[in-house]
C-alpha cells in the first residue's frame, strides 16, 4: 500500500478524520498521522532528525507574528470597552433591520478583516466582541454563532491576506496585483452575506429579535464613541498601505495604541492585561500547534508524492480544461475538511498551479489560452477561487477550524448547531464561486484597471 | 474551560505554573511589540532598528512555547465533539485520556529531540544575521515550555483517569 | 534506479535556478550514472521546515542533498565567505566559482562538518534594487533599509549609511511593496522570477557591470550517504560537479542576470550604470568592509588577510571573457 500513494493517502487521511471524530484535538490528529506517516514512509530516524529544528522554525516564521498580536490587540480592545463602541455604533445603524445585530457582526468582521490577514484571527477577535452582544440581543445560538463563524473568513476573504501573500510568492505574481484582485470578491461576499442574515431573518423573526430604532440623541453618541476605534484602526490601515509599516508592526501599533486608550479611559489595569495576556496565550498557543501538525502533514504528503501522483493523473487524463479547474477547486474542498487553509495552499498549490499552466498552454500564453485568458491572468483568476474554496474548509464539517473557535467561545451552543449556522452562509459562498468563475471579469476588471 | 476551581494540591499548582509561565511568554510578546513600535518610530526618523525582523521570530517562537502548557492545562486545543456528543461520559473521557496520553508523548519527543537540536545549534553555532544571536540560547526557556507541557499533559491525564474510574457515572 | 536521492530547495518549481541549473545538474549526475541514479527534486520547500534548516536537513539526513545560500545561517561557512566581499568578487561569476572550486580541499572543505559538497558558486553579484530612490553616490543609500541574505552583505549596506534587513528571498516583493525595505542588494536575475520590477524604479550598478560582493550558494549531500555510495557512482555525482559544470553556471548566471535587467527596463525601470568616478566612490565607501571580515574571522582562529589574497589571485587567474 505504501507504494501506491493515492491508497496510502486516503488511508492516512481516513485515520485522521477518525482520530478528530473520536475528539482527538486536530493539532495532535494532524501531528499523529503525519508523524507516523512519514515514519512508515522513511523510517522514524528521519522524522526524529526534523524534529530537532521543525517546530522551532515554524513557531519563528516573521509573517504567523502577526497572529499573536492582533488576537492581543483584540483582546485589549474587548478590555477597554472598545468592542462595545464599535458594536453599539454598528448596531445603532444596522439594528433596525431584520438580523441587524448579526449584520453590524458581519460588518466588524469585514472591518477587522482589512486589518488582519487571518481568518482564525478575524473569527476569534470579533467572536469575543460580538457573540456575547449577539447573545445578549437573544439571537439564536445557531445563527449567532453561524454568522461570526462565516464572518471570519472574511479576514482571508478581505485583503490584506497571509494565504494571498503566500500564494503571490508561489505562483510568482504580484501581491499588489493580487490585493486588488480580491477586492470586488471580496465585496461580493461582504453582500452575500449581509443579504443571507437578512433572508434568515426574514423567514425565521424569532431566531433574529429585531431591536427598535434609537433615539437621535443616543444613535448620535453610538456613533461618535467609535471614531477612536476608526481613528487607531486607520492609523493601522494607514500605515501598511502608506507604506509605513508591514502587518507585524502595524499590529504591534495597534497593541500599543488600544492599549494606551484603555489606560487613558482607566479600563485597562493590570488585572485587564493579565487577563488579555491569558486569552491571547490560549488562543495563539491553539493556532501555532495546529500549524506545526500542519507542516507535518504536509512533509508526509510530499513524502509519499499524492500531489505529484494526483497532478500526473490528471494531466494524463485528457480532461478539458474547465472540467479540470472543476475538480480542482472540489478537490480543495474537500481537502479544506481536512486541513487548514494556510497549509493547504503550501502543500497543493505548488502541484495544482503547473497543471494549469500547462493545460492553458504554457507560461507565457497571451489571451488566446485554453481558458480564454492569459496565464498571467489565469494566476490570478484561480488564486482568488483557489483563496475563496480553501476557506470555505474553515466552516465546513467535520473540521470547521473556523467553526471550533466560535465554539470554544459559545459553551453553550453544542458544535453541530454552529455548523447547521453556517450553512446558509456556505450556500452564498458557493453562489459566489459560481459568478466568479462564469464572470471571470469581476476578479481581473480591478488588475486590468491597474495595469493600465 | 477553567477547572482551577476544582483542582488541588499538585494539579493546581501545576496549573499556577503554566499560567505564570504562559504570562512570562505574555510579556515576551509585549517585548517584541515594543521593539516593532521603536522600529516604527525610529523608522519615521531614519533611525530603523536593526534586526527587528529577527528579533520578532526568535522572540514569538519562544513565547508562544511559553503558551503551549497554559493552552493543555486549560484544554484550549480545538477538538471536534459533533461525533461523539451523545457518547457516554466514560468513553468521552477514555477519548479525553487519549489525548492527553499523544499530548505527553508528543511533548516528550519533542523536548528530547529539541535538546539535541540546541546541541547542534550550539556546535555548528547557528546565530540570526544581523544581532547575531546564538539561536541556542532560545532553546533554553523552550525546553522549559515543553516540560511544563509534558508535566501538564499528565496532569489533565490523571484527571481524565479518574474521571473514567469514578463511580456514579 | 539502484540510488535515489530526494534534493531540497526553497525556489519555486519556475525559478530559473530550479529550471536552469539545479534540474539539469541532476539530469546530468543521472545520466553519468548510467541511469543508476535518480535524483527526485523537491522545490519550494515542500518536504517540511525553513530556508535556514536545509542545511541541519542535509546533516541530519532529513533530506538527501540540499542546494541553499550559505549566508541563511550566518556564521557557519565563514571562509568561504572570503569569495563575497566586494573587491574579491567584481563581475566574474565563473572566475569566482573556479576559485572556489580550487581553494576548497585546501582552505574551506573543514567547515563543512557532516556535509558532502557536490560544489560551491556565486550570483552576478549584489546591485542595487531601488524602490523609489535614485542612487548615484554612497550618500544616497543613508538611512535606507536595504533587504540582505548575508552578514557580509549587511556589512556592505551598514558601510554605505544604510541599515540591513535579513529575510529568506521570497518575502522581498511583499516587503518592497509595503515598503518595509527601501530596496535590495541582489542580482538582476532575481528580477524575472519575483516580477521585482513591478515594486522597484531604479536599478544600479557599476562600471563594467561591477557588483559590491556577491553570495555563495552550496548544493550538498549528507556526508553519511555519500560515505556508503560505490566509487562509480560518486564519481558520477564528480563528473557532473567539475570545472565545466562551473564555467556553464557562470554563463547561465551572466545570461539569466542580463534577461532580468532587460526585463525591468522593458517594464519602464531606470538602469544606471555609474560611471568609473562614481563606481570608485562605492568602492572606496565599502572597502573597510573587507577589513572587517579578516578580524572577525580571526576570532575563530582564520588567517583572513591570507585567504582574500588567494581567493583575489585565483579569481585573477580564471578570469573570462565578460
Ligand atoms: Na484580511
Ligand atoms: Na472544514
Amino acid at each position: 500500500m505504501i507504494d501506491d500513494p493515492i491508497l496510502f493517502g486516503s488511508a492516512a487521511l481516513g485515520l485522521l478524520v477518525l482520530l478528530i471524530a473520536i475528539r482527538m484535538p486536530i493539532a495532535y490528529a494532524m501531528i499523529l498521522v503525519g508523524g507516523i506517516g512519514v515514519m512508515l514512509v522513511n523510517g522514524s530516524a528521519l522524522v526524529l532528525n526534523q524534529l530537532k529544528t521543525l517546530a522551532y522554525g515554524q513557531f519563528s516564521i516573521y509573517d504567523l507574528s502577526v497572529v499573536p498580536m492582533f488576537v492581543l490587540m483584540g483582546a485589549l480592545a474587548s478590555h477597554a470597552g472598545m468592542s462595545t463602541a464599535l458594536f453599539r455604533a454598528a448596531n445603532a445603524w444596522l439594528g433596525r433591520l431584520p438580523g441587524g445585530t448579526a449584520m453590524a457582526a458581519i460588518a466588524g468582521c469585514a472591518g477587522f478583516g482589512a486589518v488582519c490577514g487571518s481568518s482564525l484571527a478575524t473569527a476569534s477577535t470579533m467572536g469575543k466582541v460580538a457573540l456575547p452582544e449577539l447573545q445578549r440581543a437573544g439571537y439564536d445560538g445557531a445563527l449567532a454563532t453561524g454568522t461570526l463563524a462565516a464572518g471570519g473568513v472574511l479576514g482571508i476573504l478581505i485583503p490584506p491576506s497571509v494565504v494571498l501573500i503566500l500564494y503571490a510568492i508561489i505562483v510568482e505574481a504580484n501581491v499588489v496585483t493580487m490585493f486588488a484582485a480580491a477586492m470586488l470578491p471580496g465585496l461580493l461576499a461582504v453582500l452575500l452575506f449581509l443579504g443571507v442574515v437578512a433572508l434568515y431573518a426574514t423567514l425565521r423573526p424569532a431566531a433574529a429579535p429585531r431591536g427598535g430604532a434609537l433615539p437621535a440623541g443616543e444613535l448620535r453618541e453610538a456613533s461618535l464613541g467609535v471614531l477612536p476605534v476608526l481613528a487607531i484602526f486607520g492609523i493601522v490601515l494607514g500605515g501598511i498601505y502608506g507604506g509605513l509599516y508591514n502587518p507585524t508592526p502595524a499590529a504591534a501599533v495597534g497593541v500599543a495604541l488600544v492599549w494606551l486608550y484603555g489606560a487613558l479611559r482607566r479600563r485597562i489595569g493590570w488585572a485587564e492585561l493579565g487577563a488579555a495576556l491569558r486569552e491571547t496565550a490560549g488562543t495563539a498557543g491553539m493556532i501555532y500547534l495546529i500549524l506545526l501538525g500542519a507542516e507535518l502533514m504536509k512533509i508526509f504528503m510530499s513524502r509519499i508524492g499524492l500531489p505529484q501522483a494526483t497532478a500526473d493523473w490528471i494531466l494524463a487524463s485528457g480532461m478539458a480544461p474547465m472540467t479540470v479547474m472543476l475538480l480542482l477547486l472540489a478537490a480543495l474542498i474537500v481537502l479544506g475538511c481536512l486541513m487548514d487553509s494556510l497549509s493547504m495552499i503550501l502543500l497543493v498549490i505548488p502541484f495544482f498551479w503547473p497543471v494549469l499552466t500547462e493545460l492553458n498552454g504554457g507560461l507565457y500564453t497571451g489571451p488566446e489560452g485554453a481558458f480564454g485568458m492569459s496565464t498571467e491572468e489565469l494566476k490570478i483568476w484561480f488564486g482568488i477561487l483557489a483563496l475563496i474554496v480553501v476557506e470555505l474548509g474553515l466552516i465546513t464539517p467535520p473540521v470547521g477550524m473556523n467553526v471550533f473557535v466560535i465554539s470554544s467561545l459559545a459553551p453553550g451552543v453544542p458544535m453541530g448547531r454552529t455548523f447547521r449556522g453556517v450553512l446558509p452562509f456556505f450556500g452564498a459562498e458557493l453562489l459566489r464561486v459560481a459568478i466568479l468563475l462564469a464572470l471571470p471579469g469581476l476578479t481581473l476588471w480591478l488588475p486590468r484597471l491597474l495595469a493600465g | 474551560m477553567s477547572a482551577s476551581a476544582s483542582r488541588t494540591g499538585l494539579p493546581l499548582a501545576v496549573e499556577r505554573a503554566a499560567t505564570l509561565w504562559a504570562m512570562a511568554g505574555g510579556a515576551l510578546l509585549l517585548l517584541v511589540v515594543a521593539i516593532n513600535v521603536a522600529s516604527v518610530i525610529g523608522g519615521l526618523f531614519g533611525k530603523p532598528f536593526a534586526g527587528d525582523f529577527e528579533l520578532t521570530e526568535v522572540g514569538t517562537a519562544v513565547a508562544v512555547f511559553a503558551f503551549l502548557p497554559f493552552v493543555q492545562i486549560t484544554d484550549a486545543n480545538v477538538s471536534a465533539d459533533i461525533f461523539t456528543q451523545r457518547a457516554p461520559v466514560r468513553l468521552v473521557a477514555a477519548f479525553g485520556l487519549l489525548a492527553a496520553l499523544v499530548a505527553m508523548a508528543f511533548a516528550l519527543l519533542l523536548g528530547w529531540r529539541m535538546y539535541l537540536g540546541m546541541l547542534d545549534q550550539k556546535s555548528y553555532d547557528y546565530t540570526t544575521a544581523i544581532v547575531q544571536f546564538p539561536h541556542w540560547i532560545a532553546f533554553l526557556p523552550i525546553l522549559a515550555s515543553i516540560a511544563l507541557l509534558a508535566l501538564c499533559a499528565a496532569v489533565t491525564a490523571a484527571e481524565r483517569l479518574a474521571r473514567i474510574a469514578a463511580p456514579g457515572h | 534506479q539502484e540510488y535515489t536521492f530526494k534534493l531540497h530547495h526553497f525556489l519555486s518549481a519556475n525559478s530559473p535556478t530550479h529550471t536552469d541549473t539545479v534540474a539539469p545538474w541532476a539530469r546530468a549526475v543521472e545520466e553519468a550514472s548510467g541511469g543508476r541514479v535518480k535524483i527526485e527534486i523537491f522545490p519550494s520547500m515542500t518536504l517540511g521546515g525553513r530556508p535556514p534548516e536545509l542545511v541541519q536537513q542535509a546533516r541530519d539526513g532529513v533530506v538527501d542533498i540540499i542546494w541553499t545560500v550559505n549566508g541563511y545561517t550566518p556564521g557557519q561557512f565563514p571562509r568561504t565567505e572570503v569569495i563575497e566581499l566586494p573587491s574579491v568578487f567584481v563581475n566574474d561569476v565563473t572566475a569566482a566559482n573556479l576559485a572556489l572550486s580550487e581553494m576548497f580541499e585546501s582552505d574551506l572543505a573543514e567547515e563543512y562538518k557532516g556535509l558532502e559538497v557536490m560544489f560551491l558558486h556565486v550570483h552576478a553579484g549584489q546591485a542595487i534594487q531601488m524602490r523609489d530612490t535614485e542612487v548615484r553616490r554612497p550618500g544616497d543609500l543613508a538611512g535606507k533599509k536595504l533587504r540582505i541574505p548575508t552578514r557580509t552583505g549587511a556589512w556592505v549596506i551598514e558601510a554605505l549609511g544604510a541599515s540591513p534587513v535579513a529575510m529568506p528571498v521570497p518575502e522581498l516583493p511583499p516587503a518592497l511593496q509595503k515598503g518595509v525595505v527601501d530596496g535590495a542588494l541582489i542580482p538582476w536575475e532575481i528580477i524575472a522570477p519575483l516580477r521585482l520590477e513591478q515594486q522597484t524604479d531604479y536599478d544600479i550598478e557599476g562600471a563594467d557591470k561591477e557588483r559590491l560582493g556577491t553570495t555563495a550558494f552550496q548544493m550538498s549531500m549528507n556526508a553519511a550517504r555519500w560515505a556508503e555510495l560505490p566509487d562509480d557512482i560518486k564519481q558520477a555525482f564528480r563528473d557532473a560537479s567539475g570545472p565545466e559544470w562551473l564555467t556553464e553556471m557562470g554563463r547561465v548566471w551572466r545570461e539569466n542576470d542580463d534577461k532580468g535587467i532587460e526585463m525591468a527596463v522593458a517594464a519602464g525601470n531606470t538602469h544606471i550604470t555609474l560611471t568609473e568616478e562614481e563606481t570608485q566612490a562605492f568602492r572606496d565607501a565599502v572597502a573597510p568592509v573587507v577589513d572587517r571580515w579578516i578580524e572577525e574571522v580571526s576570532g575563530a582562529g582564520i588567517d583572513g588577510a591570507a585567504l582574500v589574497e588567494k581567493a583575489r589571485a585565483l579569481v585573477k587567474e580564471h578570469a573570462s571573457a565578460q
